[in-house]
């Protein structure tokens, strides 16, 4: 059980990686406009 | 209806306009120039995924040099165009593929919802004349615009975070509920307790904020409102998590951060729709045009139209809006004034008279002392009063009439329940049976009924062509018992069209017509184009403002000229052949719309700011219980307030700023956004096709919108009763709280994805 006190703050470490990724995502302006991208994916050359 | 020699055609392989002759052969130069372009930068590929012809390119030339630009420290510009006539997604892909390849651009992104075009550029390399240039060579119309509405990119980090936060809460709290039945050491518990309080701090003190925010602006305005419950649920759980984890018993952390997260999904889903329609209001700085040519002394300057002052003169050609209000100088014309008093036909102006910004010059050419000018015309004061109404309506939004009761009722429960321990002398047991009341009263369902049966329903009436603000909006949509329409264009299409001509006339006449930029010449190539008749190339063709056009078509001489308000006369070598009439035409579904409202039990009604015999005629033909002609602005939103005290909800659907203080009178304010960028209104609604039928679908989408979120308040307050009760005697601790919150949740979202299906069973 002891492994505990490293798995836990590991775990949360790496789910937090993914959560900054999001965030960086979202502050970058990924999430504004939700409805011309799906029009776009067909076009892109 | 084709005409017997229709052997020989063939189609411009631009804009797929029947032409006679041989293959390949453009109609234009237009389009010959717009194909040029599109091959010169190797994007033939356009014509073979576009879904629809491309527009026929205008050669109306926008003086653009007169707009400028602010460079950036890096030697950048940057700006937003709105861009009118984008018809797919094709459309959008060949706009950016070809600005992109202009040496120089940085960016350019076109958004096909909104219409915009977001340009950045090295100002030492380009400029906007060149891009806006392109653009107008490809066949679309470039204009000035508004901004794009602002993103809360931190309601999107919220729900990142909280949802981040509830997942790993929940999975420690698993672990700590599963120590009730196989006990773990007491150290790991205490580890396991801290790190979700780690978790559910940021969550508490940052992702919610904008229910405390919500909150305290409620009560500093003596409204309860549902951030009430919400909030006070938030910081009583939180605290007692706090105490809870230092002290060492159960918290709610897991059911806080849970309820924190499928909130901020709400808020989302509102928060988009709201987005969309502020774009719309802002569209409408557009409609005076971008720069106007200004006298200066013998010569003549572009300036944009923001720029000119009173006193300012300036001229105007035909097919022209005109840049400011003002008084006429010089010169004569025809102004169509629909736009202010929807008036269908234009109204002839000579010296002396005033005319207004936003307006048309039909034909003729006038001279204009500028009498106001960019935020003192007339069409703006309007455009801000219709934007102010629409920002009355989100305050009423978030004030919702149970939240009072609700947060009452919560209160009340959490006193007796506090009460009667105590006066058992079980005060330990109190607080926690106190506290679990307040968790489980939490509002979470019923807070999350309106924006999911929302998102559902602005969803389902988008998809029938109607876009709508809010979804309170939609739901009075459902209530309406009165609808109001204008005439025209919105039970008409508002465009001049030929109503009558034989196909010969047409065709000369289409053929001499199609260089020129003029409304009727367009009407007049667009009706031969849809009977399919070739259209013959004109040669020597000479227009002359106000009188008419002549040239040769086949080696004769011919000549359309000016045959009355409503009419242009065909001359042939052997003299006068007959008159091509303009008019207004019906939407092709008016009819059936105005049946199926009445046979909804709606009452239908015209009121016109035209004269009465077309409006009689028009109100007969749809079947309207009734119809008032020449009505001013002012006098339809008076009619509009006679019924609302009469005890009815009105829906009032009008296409110009004209109707502005109608359509800020009107319960349910929709706009006809069939035409330009610049006619979308700031209204509740837009209708998004040049149909009628969609503000029909949009008030069945409400009423069963309306049906659907009663029957999930039902649920949610069975639920909180049933839940609150059990509480108030103990029986629920942190691990049935945590069950009971999804599941409530779960079937308001069942029961949210019910909505198209209710709505898609009454189409027809």
């Amino acid at each position: 059980m002891i492994a505990l006190l490293l798995l836990i703050p590991v775990a949360i470490g790496l789910a937090a990686v993914f959560l900054s990724l999001f965030v960086a995502a979202a502050r970058d302006g990924q999430f504004d406009d939700l409805d011309d991208p799906p029009h776009r994916i067909l076009h892109d050359d | 209806m084709r005409p017997a020699n229709a052997d020989v055609t063939a189609r411009c392989p631009h804009c797929a306009t029947t032409v006679a002759g041989a293959e390949d052969a453009y109609c234009c130069s237009g389009c010959e120039a717009a194909a040029a372009l599109i091959r010169g930068a190797g994007l033939e590929r356009y014509y073979d995924i576009r879904e629809s012809p491309a527009p026929r390119p205008s050669n109306r030339a926008e003086p653009w040099s007169a707009v400028e630009v602010e460079e950036g420290p890096d030697g950048l510009c940057e700006t937003t165009l709105m861009v009118d006539g984008l018809r797919c997604a094709s459309c959008v892909w060949l706009t950016e593929s070809v600005l992109r390849r202009v040496p120089g651009v940085e960016e350019a992104t076109v958004s096909y919802g909104t219409g915009r075009a977001r340009l950045r550029w090295a100002a030492a390399e380009t400029d906007l004349t060149t891009l806006a240039g392109l653009i107008q060579k490809l066949g679309y119309r470039p204009r000035l615009g508004a901004g794009a509405a602002p993103v809360d990119r931190d309601l999107w980090v919220r729900l990142g975070i909280a949802s981040f936060a509830a997942a790993n809460v929940m999975l420690l709290s698993a672990a700590l509920y599963a120590g009730w039945i196989d006990p773990m050491e007491e150290r790991f518990a205490r580890l396991f307790q801290w790190w979700t309080l780690v978790l559910a701090t940021p969550v508490a003190l940052w992702s919610a904020t904008p229910f405390f925010a919500g909150a305290w602006r409620g009560l500093r305005a003596g409204v309860l409102h549902m951030d009430v419950p919400i909030a006070l649920g938030i910081g009583v759980l939180y605290a007692h998590g706090v105490i809870g984890v230092v002290v060492g018993f159960d918290t709610y952390l897991d059911s806080m951060t849970m309820l924190v997260a499928l909130l901020l999904g709400g808020r989302v889903l509102e928060s988009a729709g709201r987005r969309r329609s502020l774009e719309a209001a802002l569209a409408l700085a557009a409609v005076v045009p971008t720069t106007a040519c200004r006298r200066r002394g013998d010569t003549v300057e572009w300036v944009p139209s923001e720029e000119l002052v009173r006193g300012d003169v300036v001229d105007i050609g035909a097919g022209r809006e005109i840049p400011a209000d003002g008084v006429v100088e010089g010169g004569e014309g025809r102004v169509r004034t629909a736009l202010l008093t929807g008036e269908s036909k234009p109204v002839r102006v000579s010296a002396g008279d005033d005319v207004w910004a936003g307006t048309v010059l039909v034909d003729g050419a006038l001279t204009v002392r500028v009498s106001a000018a960019a935020g003192a015309t007339l069409v703006h004061s309007m455009a801000e009063s219709v934007a102010e109404a629409a920002g009355r309506t989100e305050v009423r939004d978030t004030a919702d009439r149970l939240a009072p009761w609700f947060t009452g009722a919560t209160l009340a429960a959490a006193g007796l329940t506090w009460v009667g321990w105590w006066s058992t002398g079980n005060t330990g047991g109190g607080l926690q049976a106190t506290i679990a009341v307040l968790v489980v009263a939490c509002p979470c369902a019923l807070a999350l009924a309106r924006p999911l049966v929302g998102a559902a329903g602005l969803g389902a009436a988008a998809r029938r062509g109607a876009l709508f603000r809010s979804v309170d909006v939609l739901l009075r949509a459902g209530k309406v018992d009165r609808v109001v329409l204008d005439k025209t264009g919105t039970v008409t299409e508002g465009e001049v069209r030929v109503t009558e001509a034989t196909d010969e006339l047409l065709r000369v006449a289409a053929g001499l017509e199609r260089f020129s930029a003029h409304p009727r010449a367009e009407a007049i190539v667009r009706e031969a184009v849809r009977r399919g008749i070739p259209i013959p190339v004109g040669s020597s063709v000479e227009e002359r403002a106000g009188v008419g056009i002549s040239g040769r078509v086949e080696g004769a001489l011919w000549s359309v000229r000016s045959g009355g308000d409503d009419a242009v006369e065909v001359f042939g070598p052997g003299g006068p052949l007959g008159l091509v009439r303009f008019g207004d035409r019906m939407r092709d579904d008016a009819a059936e719309t105005t049946r199926r409202l009445v046979d909804a039990g709606v009452a239908v009604s015209i009121l016109s700011g035209d004269v009465e015999g077309p409006t009689r005629e028009v109100a007969e033909r749809v079947g309207a219980s009734s119809m008032w002609a020449s009505q001013r602005p002012d006098a339809k939103a008076a009619r509009i307030r006679a019924w609302q005290e009469a005890g009815d909800t009105v829906l009032f659907a009008g296409d110009g700023l004209n109707d502005g203080p109608a359509l800020a009178a009107a319960d349910v304010a929709v706009a006809m956004g069939s035409g330009a960028a610049s006619s979308v209104l700031a209204a509740d609604g837009v209708v998004l096709t040049d149909r009628l039928a969609p503000v029909e679908g949009a008030m069945r989408v409400g009423r069963v919108c309306a049906r659907v979120v009663r029957s999930s308040r039902v649920t949610s307050i069975v639920y909180n009763a049933v839940a609150v009760g059990a509480a108030a005697f103990g029986l629920v601790n942190p691990l049935v709280a945590a069950v009971l919150m999804p599941v409530s949740s779960a079937l308001v979202l069942a029961q949210a994805a019910r909505v198209e299906a209710l709505v898609a069973k009454e189409d027809v």
